[in-house]
């Protein structure tokens, strides 16, 4: 059951808004001009929790977002909190924010919070979602939901209990490019005919794969021993390399993985039904992790059996870094978070009914013809198919401008955080909320262990359910 | 057959003296100074360059649609848009122990404008030798930052045009359609 697409009620925020005025008078005048900042109707008292690289990518986001009073943060590390300082200098809705170390003091101490923003190591995900939840916040968790199978199942089952929203971090279901393929291309004109294959990749170039930090740290990047400990890490490294580790993550299947496996389960309308996969520790033989994953899974959908085979490389970029590919008997749709890496390649044949009306009604625009392969260069020309004519989406994300003046292309991950607050605020139903997102994510727990044991996994439905 | 030399026999080189070696020498020297001054004048000009602003929404069959798909973004110059340090690179120097933290904003203040201004000076002859000199010069403090971020290829790259930069003084003597030949 998903949980009411409102739960922040306008009785709720007027409650909140009184209690909030009313501290500003006792405490004096600037916390009375806090306070009316964030009394707005309108406004969504938002706790950070995790400043990491990905909690500023969110940032970086809710900035462009207007509504949200930026009330505290949580984080361990002395470093990142001054990053936020620094990220927030001369920004009105957070000025004042209060910065914490840890979780419980700030929910503890922050009553008039509405919601949450959790980017910290995956291993931390379930157990501050569940908390947030319970405090009665609506909450904004980045995937990988856990490193456990059971500590996903946790935060379902704490949304569902609760009642409050909680949005998991898949950003490509908010992405009005993967949202229009979906429901225009694949849904709506079929144009892909049966989907008999589908294929992505992450291949991440070794460069972009080497442990952070070094030998030796700046001294305001580290951490104390005794936080760390208390905070499940053994040391910099590991706090610093935490996707690395067992105990603290999934390892890149998870990491890069999931977002892509999760459009496989989106796109294809449901879970797998077994996979078998390969791994390697083929050059970071250190990593408790693979470094390198291929598995393949099998899926029944309507339209018959398909097969989705999926590769997260960290020694090599080659292949286009990262995209997903839709691949039926009439055309097959190349989608990326970059819309350079996407393209839609008609097949050519009789059987193939004319896109002439596609193109002319907008959906979908006809790219120029690639040169024609040289037939002489060794390959027999009689056995090879004719060359699939390229199309590619009518559209992008939107530009928008920055409070800087500057313009941009929305950044991927704003349109599921919009989603997110539109939810809050009762105008919009969560795009991927924690039970959906466990569906998807399930089949992700199971890609390890397959690998370890050299073994395909057929799925019982008590190992993809709550 | 002609029995002319076209080697310059004078020092320092009058005009009358070689013929048509002058003529190449006067040539090479304006399609350098018209390059080095458009690569200058349009690399400044395109860090105020930026995408138009749109939340126009493609139409499908005549409706716009509903998942947010926009118009393709269109190229606009406007003065909101000035970036003289791409922001990825600045970021990058902002983690350099060795790049002064409290110049960074102040060059990639100037750097725009200090490429426009000198590729214009340049083009119109106004002081040349100075300015070529000064452009060689912003070319080193980029040269630097580049060597910093181990960026090669851009080092290589803007090694080429300090070879230019040289070539542009050497030939110095032989310009023409100068608005100040001083310095």
């Amino acid at each position: 059951m998903n949980p009411e697409p409102s739960n922040l009620s306008r009785r709720d925020f007027l409650s909140k808004s009184v209690a909030t005025a009313g501290a500003g008078l006792v405490l004096g005048a600037p916390n009375i001009l806090r306070a009316a900042n964030s009394s707005s109707e309108d406004t969504i008292n938002v706790a950070l929790i995790g400043f990491g690289k990905q909690g500023d990518v969110l940032f970086n986001c809710l900035k462009n977002i207007p509504g949200l009073h930026f009330q505290a943060i949580c984080d361990i590390s002395k470093n990142s909190q001054n990053k936020f300082r620094s990220a927030s200098r001369g920004m009105p809705n957070a000025e004042g924010a209060k910065i914490y170390m840890d979780i419980d003091e700030l929910l503890a101490t922050e009553k008039d919070l509405h919601a949450a923003v959790i980017a910290t190591p995956d291993f931390w995900h379930s157990p501050h979602t569940v908390k947030c939840l319970e405090a009665g916040l609506n909450v904004y968790c980045e995937k990988m939901m856990s490193n456990t199978i059971d500590g996903a199942r946790a935060m379902v089952k704490a949304m569902e209990k609760t009642g409050k929203l909680c949005q998991i971090g898949h950003q490509r279901r908010s992405n009005p490019r993967y949202r229009f393929t979906l429901d225009h291309l694949i849904n709506g004109k079929k144009i892909c005919g049966q989907i008999i294959n589908a294929n992505a990749q992450w291949n991440r170039a070794l460069g972009s794969s080497q442990d952070i930090g070094g030998k030796k740290l700046a001294k305001s990047t580290i951490v104390p021993d005794d936080v760390l400990n208390k905070y499940g890490f053994k040391n910099m490294h590991q706090y610093l390399n935490w996707r690395y580790y067992r105990d603290l993550s999934g390892g890149p299947i998870s990491d890069l993985g999931a977002h892509q496996i999760d459009i496989f389960n989106w796109f294809l309308g449901g879970a797998p039904k077994s996979v078998f996969a390969s791994g390697g520790h083929s050059y970071f033989k250190e990593r408790e992790h693979f470094d390198n994953v291929m598995a393949i899974f099998e899926y029944d959908t309507p339209q018959g059996n398909v097969r989705a085979f999926y590769q997260v490389l960290t020694t090599t970029s080659s292949g286009g870094g990262f995209w997903e590919s839709f691949m039926g008997t009439e055309a097959t749709i190349k989608i990326s978070e970059i819309s350079s890496s996407s393209a839609i390649y008609r097949e050519s044949g009789e059987y193939v009914p004319s896109w002439d009306d596609l193109v002319n009604k907008g959906y979908v625009k006809k790219k120029p013809a690639p040169p024609k392969p040289d037939v002489s260069a060794g390959a027999v020309a009689s056995y090879e198919s004719k060359a699939p004519e390229v199309f590619e989406l009518p559209g992008d994300l939107p530009v928008i401008t920055l409070k800087s003046g500057n313009t941009t292309i929305k950044p991927a991950h704003q349109p599921h955080l919009e989603n997110f607050f539109a939810a809050v605020r009762g105008k919009a139903k969560l795009n991927c909320d924690a039970r959906h997102a466990f569906e998807s994510e399930a089949p992700i727990f199971y890609v390890n262990p397959s690998a370890l044991s050299g073994q395909p996994i057929v799925f019982t439905p008590e190992q993809l359910s709550v | 057959m002609s029995t002319e030399s076209n080697e310059c026999t004078e020092s320092p080189c009058k005009e009358s003296c070689c013929g048509g070696a002058k003529l190449g020498h006067v040539y090479g020297s304006l399609i350098l100074r018209g390059w080095l001054a458009v690569r200058a004048i349009q690399t400044g000009i395109e860090k105020y360059s930026g995408l138009k602003a749109t939340t126009q929404l493609v139409k499908v069959d005549g409706v716009a649609n509903e998942q947010g798909l926009a118009a393709d973004a269109a190229k606009e110059y406007a003065l909101a848009h000035y970036h003289g340090v791409p922001k990825g690179l600045y970021d990058k120097f902002l983690t350099e122990p060795m790049m002064p933290k409290m110049m960074l904003p102040f060059y990639d203040k100037v750097l725009g404008p200090a490429l426009i201004v000198l590729g214009l000076t340049i083009l119109l002859g106004l002081a040349y030798r100075t300015s070529l000199f000064l452009l060689g010069g912003l070319y080193i403090s980029l040269t630097w930052g580049l060597i910093l971020i181990k960026q090669d290829d851009g080092v290589s790259w803007l090694g080429v045009h300090m070879i230019l930069i040289v070539m542009a003084l050497m030939l110095a003597d032989q310009n023409r359609f100068s608005i100040l030949k001083k310095w």
